[in-house]
């Protein structure tokens, strides 16, 4: 059994721990709050121009265009280089977020040689995860999700298109971590480009309708809803249903239209991710530090038991001891 | 008596306007359009500039919108979707004023085409929250 002394230390360093995970913990639930009114803020805008696109996208006439990656020389490239924009948080402990963003891209990149994809990590821990483990990142890609701004998002569109229209990425599919409620949390997948096609979206929607049970790829996909990249999502489907056969007219153009629609939608979602991600980020902290504290707590009363019941042996101890040695006095002074 | 439809107005810190209005003018690539109900169904682009629609009390309201999108569904109702709407009331005119001289330092320095690009949006926004701010 350990001395008093050591479990005391021990003791000590553990409330030491403790205070600084609930130190965390005050500092994380108080930036959540800023983060979830912003992310309330934001919602509506951000459900909108997801309706939106798949409003516009289900009326879209076929046409080959670089935004579908379907014109002539596009269909004969035999690479097709894909980005992948990875949300992780600046810093640590915040339990299993960063990890989680981090195992689905690594998954997704399995198998791929380096100059068939292109890493856009946002935050620290990202980066220096995928920088260190070899991996191609984007190095001029530097921006982090703390404090999300428009501006900021502007910024990492405009460059993620550039590079698009430039032709150095084919695909570019967002990971990133979405807040369901206050206690779970989910790591998603999203193809920003290229747009779908109407075709395929039409495609999609009557290989769903055929199949009452929803055994199907496009189904099964459909109600995983936010791992998959190759099928289409709820709010295409919904807005495919409510008419998707009929044209309408785009103002002042269709390509004008299309453009801006790139545009906006890229710059909503990056902004609509940022803000999701940094009050998930929070929102992991919180509870890994609210679990830390917990654990800290139930160690330390562990600890104190067997303190007091070591000291407890001691005092006893020392008690038969001295009991000991008084009544080998007494038999000696007997003796004489 | 006039026709109302259900106008929606969203920008990403929230939704503007969400109810009836009589007609809705729009900055467009060309010059300004108006909505009025039974509008054909459509998608426009919207150009950074200043919107005014009038509400059921017979009130025009002004707004200083940037770029975005507006569409015009079966029913009538519209939707406009930018990223952001401001009353003038609300604009920081001497924010605007700052942004509008970082835009046009910016714009004299050598820049990337991206760079380029964004200081002349952020000119344009600044250009149009000042006199929308300034008209009120």
């Amino acid at each position: 059994m350990a001395s008093t002394k050591e479990i005391l230390n021990r003791i000590n360093s553990i409330q030491d721990t403790m205070k600084i995970t609930r130190a965390m913990y005050m500092m994380s639930s108080m930036k959540l709050r800023k983060a979830k009114a912003k992310l309330a803020d934001t919602e509506p805008f951000f459900e909108a121009t997801q309706r939106g696109i798949a409003e516009n996208l289900v009326r879209m006439p076929d046409m080959r265009h670089i935004y579908f990656d379907n014109r002539v020389e596009d269909e004969h490239e035999t690479i097709k280089r894909r980005g992948f924009v990875v949300f992780t948080g600046d810093k640590g402990m915040a339990g299993a977020y960063n990890h989680n963003a981090i195992k689905l891209a690594v998954e997704r990149i399995a198998g791929m040689s380096k100059d068939e994809y292109k890493l856009f990590v946002v935050g620290e821990v990202g980066r220096a995860f995928f920088i260190n483990n070899g991996y191609n990142v984007d190095t001029n890609f530097v921006y982090s999700s703390n404090n999300p701004s428009m501006h900021r998002a502007r910024i990492m569109s405009e460059y993620l298109i550039d590079l698009y229209n430039k032709e150095e990425l084919d695909h570019i599919d967002v990971i990133y971590t979405k807040m369901l409620n206050s206690v779970t949390e989910e790591t998603c997948v999203e193809r920003l480009l290229p747009l779908k096609t109407h075709k395929f979206i039409k495609e999609q929607v009557q290989e769903i309708e055929a199949d009452a049970e929803g055994v199907s790829k496009a189904a099964t996909e459909l109600k995983q809803g936010v791992k998959h990249v190759h099928s289409i999502n709820s709010y295409e489907l919904e807005a495919f249903t409510q008419g998707g056969d009929s044209w309408y007219p785009f103002y002042p153009s269709l390509s004008t239209v299309l453009e801006r629609l790139v545009h906006n939608h890229f710059t909503a979602f990056i902004y609509g991710a940022l803000v999701e991600c940094s009050a998930s980020e929070e929102n992991a902290r919180m509870m890994a530090m609210q679990s830390a504290t917990d654990n800290a707590e139930a160690i330390l009363h562990e600890l104190s038991i067997e303190y007091n019941r070591v000291r407890q042996a001691q005092i006893t101890q020392e008690i038969t001891e001295v009991i000991g040695g008084a009544k080998a006095l007494k038999k000696k002074k007997a003796k004489r | 008596m006039a026709s109302f439809f259900n106008l929606k107005i969203i920008a990403c810190d929230g939704v503007f306007y969400d109810g009836q209005s009589e007609i809705i003018v729009i900055p467009g690539a060309d010059g300004e359009f108006a909505i009025m109900n039974h509008h054909e169904k459509m998608t426009g682009v919207v150009e950074v500039g200043e919107i005014r629609f009038k509400k059921p009390d017979g009130q025009w309201q002004k707004a200083v919108i940037s770029d975005g999108l507006v569409s015009v569904y079966p029913d009538g109702s519209v939707t406009v979707l930018s990223y952001s709407c401001e009353r003038p009331e609300d604009i920081d005119t001497f924010r605007a004023q700052e942004a509008l001289e970082r835009a046009q330092e910016q714009l004299q320095q050598k820049q990337s085409r991206i760079e380029y690009e964004i200081s002349n949006a952020n000119l344009a926004r600044a250009m149009a929250r000042l006199k929308g701010a300034k008209r009120s």
